[in-house]
């Protein structure tokens, strides 16, 4: 294999496959990037997988020797960022075990990983590839994937639930702490439901490839789903398993539901959850015509602040993990948020007022 | 063997640490504290630096003297305490009950975990090694019937030294030692002992009350000579509030299968559970501990992302640390612990989910 690129051009590509490796998977070839050169006619690719994830990202280059090479992915993007020249060379070493570059009066020798160990990436059938809306499917994911769960124990949490349906895209996320959901309304021909939980990395790593227009790529099989932008392929592996029946665990009814200005309920929740620390529940105290927020953690300190809310009732105070709660703030949208309550010890909903989202979240006992 | 108190002690911590974080400073002498240029001191001298008769207190101006080619090197707490919480939790969730008395030292009660000072030692050796397995520290112990004895035997063979005095045997041990080694006695008493003609501590546990009251005033007398004789009820004590609960029993018979280890992990995680909800407190991990019949300790954790305190939670979580455990290593086991640990005043609800 001997190809001619742009350094730039091949330093952002390289940039792109490598989110793709990883340096803790069991095999050494995950680090890896395999470089495909077949012709000067057709674009060539790079590839990386670490076995639940792999990317397949276009590259034009010229083609003086077709071939391919396994380059560790971590060293030659610092070798070929760091270049001045803006063309670059790469030519592997015909006895294998070496891909030299050169730019300038630079030669750099890298050693590679043996193509023949580079695990076979999934195929893609183009029959079952449809296409969904960048924006809609961008910001459905980003309403819901701070809620996935990072405990390996139960790995259908580590993931969302991505629901295609014709005029609906769905996706719920939960920790079991709180609760996503997010639904949009697609304007794409969907050719056959999908159902399937995608690992939140993968999700992640699609919305930071999708900051350009157009539309995203679907096609999924049993066991993995690909995602196309802009030529760049990801594919991941399903989670598999029963994700939860996350419609019933939203309460039928409640007894309070309370509108506030979402700029300033974040506000009040920013500075006084400086002092929920240490897993200490911010305190959410509703009384005649107010809400006030508190907070303390000994040794620390405390905080309170109260704002006027539209509250009528028995008075009551109920406790949330600060981060969880700002999180359903945060990803609520409108001016105003809703919260839905029942008591100190049931689920509370979080709804914004101008779409259709949902964020239910489990309180803190508080033990006065 | 009644009370069992071991004394644990990071051998040359914070050099250690440097080296740990600089191995191109292992096998050198590594003196870290203040600069030679300046009036700084030695915190603390590796071995290496040891040998050149350094040591720590000692003016690093004069340290250099002593060995031109030591690489000095400034002391970042930081990094010391964050080496030091790794000890601490691995220890902490190893043994019974521990007391961190300061950075690089501190006491565990081992009473019930071991029966003789040949099991002390095993346990000790064991406990050594994973420690300097899992954070490449090396420390040495001492162990006894009390803090006292358990703190001068843990300084006995340092580095990496175990020394078990059995019970009966303090008062033999501790006598032939200087007394200034006694915790308590300072230059100026020691001063005062050696003008009186008392050398070692042996000299002070035969004193009676009569001449002890000449030498030092008040309560201070009887209870230094209590401590020369080995007898210092002390207690180990954790640190404020309770920051583990935890169960474990030792069992006549070894346990044979990982069926019956489950079992027992399950049942211990319900009583751990209604110890926690007496407490009305949460817990944030799990650590299942397991001793081999050749007295190997294997502990896991699991953490959990908020805090719980339901037993279905403890058990989810336990069992998924028992059989990490159980893959590394196989039954049979003579002893099955679960606790909590990182307790926190809240409890945070779930979802109920299958």
């Amino acid at each position: 294999m001997k190809i001619h690129c742009s350094t730039e051009h091949l330093a952002e590509r390289l940039a792109t496959a490598a989110r793709a490796t990883s340096t803790r998977a069991s095999i050494q070839v995950a680090a890896g990037v395999r470089i495909t050169a077949t012709s000067s006619e057709e674009p060539g690719e790079l590839a990386a997988t670490d076995l639940e994830l792999s990317l397949r990202v276009p590259i034009e280059f010229e083609v003086e020797q077709p071939g391919s090479a396994v380059v560790p992915a971590r060293l030659a993007q610092e070798v070929v960022r760091s270049l001045r020249s803006d063309r670059v060379t790469l030519e592997a070493d015909p006895a294998g075990g070496r891909v030299q570059i050169t730019a300038g009066t630079g030669v750099y020798g890298i050693h590679t990983h043996p193509v023949d160990d580079f695990p076979k990436l999934p195929e893609i059938d183009p029959e079952r590839v449809f296409e969904v809306d960048r924006a809609a499917f961008t910001a459905t994911v980003e309403r819901v994937i701070r809620a996935t769960s990072k405990d390996e124990s139960r790995p259908v949490l580590t993931g969302a639930l991505l629901q295609i349906e014709p005029g609906r895209l769905t996706m719920a996320a939960t920790d079991s702490y709180r609760l996503a959901v997010k639904e949009t309304v697609l304007t794409d021909e969907v050719p056959e439901p999908i159902e399937a939980i995608i690992p939140a990395r993968a999700l992640a790593e699609v919305t930071r490839l999708a900051t350009g227009s157009g539309p995203i790529s679907v096609s999924a099989d049993r066991n993995q789903i690909a995602f196309g932008v802009d030529g760049v392929w990801l594919t991941a592996r399903r989670i598999e398993g029963q994700f939860p029946n996350f419609r019933s665990l939203r309460p039928e009814g409640f007894e309070h539901e309370v509108r506030l200005p979402r700029g300033e309920l974040a506000d009040v929740v920013r500075r006084v959850g400086v002092f929920a620390r240490h897993n200490a529940p911010l305190r959410l105290g509703f009384s005649n015509g107010e809400v006030s927020i508190s907070a303390q953690t000994p040794d620390v300190g405390e905080a309170r602040e109260t704002i006027p809310a539209p509250f009528g009732g028995e008075p009551f105070e109920i406790g949330f993990n600060v981060d969880f709660l700002r999180d359903g703030i945060d990803t609520a949208s409108g001016d105003e948020i809703v919260f839905q309550l029942i008591s100190p010890l049931r689920p509370a909903v979080v709804t914004g007022t101008e779409d259709d989202f949902w964020y239910l979240i489990m309180p803190i006992r508080l033990s006065t | 063997m009644g009370r069992v108190v071991a004394h644990l002690d990071l051998d040359a911590f914070f050099a250690a640490v440097e080296v740990l974080e600089h191995p191109d400073l292992a096998g050198l002498p590594v003196v870290v504290g203040g600069s030679p240029d300046g009036r700084g001191v030695v915190a603390t001298a590796s071995y290496e630096a040891r040998a050149f008769g350094i040591h720590s207190a000692m003016s690093a101006a004069e340290a250099r003297r002593r060995c031109p080619t030591a690489r000095f090197v400034r002391p970042d707490h930081g990094l010391y305490s964050r080496h030091s919480r790794r000890v601490w939790t691995l220890v902490e969730a190893s043994v019974p009950l521990a007391e961190q008395v300061g950075i690089d030292e501190g006491y565990l009660d081992l009473t019930g975990a071991v029966a003789t000072a040949g099991d002390a030692d095993r346990y000790l050796r064991a406990l050594q090694q994973r420690i300097l397995a899992e954070t490449g520290l090396s420390a040495s112990f001492g162990c006894g019937t009390s803090k006292v004895v358990a703190k001068i035997a843990s300084d006995r063979e340092k580095p990496r030294g175990v020394t078990v005095v059995a019970a009966g045997r303090e008062a033999t041990f501790l006598a032939p030692l200087r007394l200034r080694v006694l915790p308590g006695i300072g230059p100026k008493t020691d001063e005062r002992f050696q003008a009186a003609g008392l050398a070692t501590i042996g000299d002070l546990a035969a004193l009676d009350d009569a001449a002890l009251a000449r030498l030092v005033a008040g309560a201070v007398g009887p209870e230094l000579r209590d401590r020369a004789r080995g007898i210092d009820p002390r207690p180990v004590t954790l640190p404020g509030r309770a920051q583990s609960v935890s169960v474990e029993e030792t069992f006549e018979r070894d346990i044979a299968t990982a069926g019956e280890v489950r079992e027992i992990v399950l049942r211990m995680a319900d009583d751990v559970a209604e110890r926690l909800a007496r407490d009305a407190r949460g817990a944030q991990a799990v650590t299942v501990k397991l001793r081999y019949p050749d007295f190997a300790i294997a502990t896991r954790s699991q953490s959990a992302a908020a805090p719980f305190s339901g037993p279905e939670e403890i058990a989810r979580l336990a069992l998924l640390a028992v059989d990490r455990a159980l893959a590394a290593r196989r039954p049979p086991v003579r002893l099955v612990g679960v606790g909590v640990a990182r307790l926190v005043d809240a409890e945070q609800l779930r979802l109920p989910l299958p």
